[in-house]
């Protein structure tokens, strides 16, 4: 009978021992770091690169308005499978709540903060299929704002190693942000985490 | 005899400190770079040093400035020091509220590190997200993990 017992016993226990799954507390967290960028390293990143864009005064548009600013290309320089709207999403939000920029949907470096549809309904405009709407609906020719500036930049990863058990990771965050009429560069930033544990964990 | 060992070892303890000379306004040296004097050498550093843990000296903030800048945001600095001898790692966060003390939700309110060297000042500076903002709360933290 006993035997019979001690299997069920021992699925109860080990079940009983896995961790529960838990939802993370994103405002608070009281997480470990990890190895790989997460979440948080995002949001660090994207706040002192939003304060260090706001604060240089670059996005005040001389004589008043608002900048109209495109997304450029951002380049993922790591080992990780990284989206870069993770950090740019972030970004554009807060300067467009800001007040002081209009990100366009029109043109980009990426393709998530382009809106497909702008081209759509253009070319329904241009087709037979135009007969169908209202013509004074349809967006006529020469509408579309060109952006001014552009933000574009990279994120880096180096791994180095630090001594017979630890290895060390550096991320690099870069952006610039450039004027599409001049060329010219009008702010930059670099923001650096680190990070340093256990060889035996993979940084991708 | 024992008198002569303790005048021996006060001799021992005064002897490396020199008449240091105040450092220069600004110029923090720390230990092990500056001359030792008669507070902070080899035979009372480790009692100072645990004197300083058993009382729990940490951070201290002794100023929070505020000043619009010339674009109409909100900027503060948090001027500090750090009581330890050793190097003091945390978290701290900034929310912004507007002139209502409505809190002004955004991304660049997140826990963000700093670190603060022994016995040294520091500063934490923060830029609010919008022009509304007129006041702000600090929070900190021990960084997890």
């Amino acid at each position: 009978m006993c035997r019979k017992l001690i299997p069920f016993v021992l699925a109860v226990v080990l079940c009983g021992c896995q961790p529960q799954t838990q939802n993370i507390d994103t405002i608070n967290d009281p997480g470990k770091a990890v190895m790989q960028l997460d979440y948080r390293d995002f949001d660090r990143a994207a706040s002192e690169m939003v304060q260090s864009l706001i604060a240089s005064g670059s996005l005040k548009k001389q004589g008043g308005g608002r900048y109209v600013v495109a997304t450029g290309r951002i380049v993922n320089d790591t080992m990780q499978r990284v989206d870069t709207d993770q950090l740019m999403a972030k970004i554009e939000q807060e300067l467009m709540n800001s007040n002081l920029v209009v990100m366009t949907s029109a043109v980009g470096g990426n393709t998530a903060s382009r809106d497909s549809m702008i081209y759509d309904v253009r070319d329904v405009r241009d087709s037979d299929k135009a007969d169908e709407f209202n013509k004074d609906t349809l967006q006529a020719k020469g509408q579309l704002i060109a952006p001014e500036l552009s933000i574009s930049g990279k994120i880096i990863q180096r791994n180095v190693i630090y001594d017979n058990n630890l290895q060390q990771v550096e991320y690099y965050f870069q952006l610039q942000l450039t004027d599409l009429t001049t060329g010219l560069r009008y702010w930059q930033n670099e923001n650096i985490i680190g990070k340093r544990g256990s060889k035996k964990v993979v940084p991708w | 005899m024992k008198f002569i060992l303790y005048s021996l070892l006060v001799v021992l303890v005064i002897s490396p400190v020199g008449c240091n000379p105040p450092p220069e306004k600004g110029v923090i040296m720390q230990e092990g770079i500056r001359s030792d004097d008669l507070g902070n050498n080899i035979v009372t550093r480790p009692i100072v040093h645990a004197f300083s843990a058993l009382v729990g000296e940490g951070i201290e903030i002794r100023q929070a400035l505020t000043h619009v800048n010339k674009n109409g945001f909100l900027e503060l600095e948090v001027s500090g020091y750090n009581r330890s001898f050793d190097t003091r790692r945390f978290e701290y966060k900034v929310e912004w509220l507007d002139g209502s003390g409505m809190l002004i939700t955004s991304h660049t309110s997140k826990w963000m590190q700093t670190s603060a060297a022994g016995k040294s000042p520091f500063t934490i500076k923060a830029v609010a997200p919008r022009t509304e903002a007129v006041d702000f709360r600090m929070n900190t933290r021990k960084i997890p993990g």
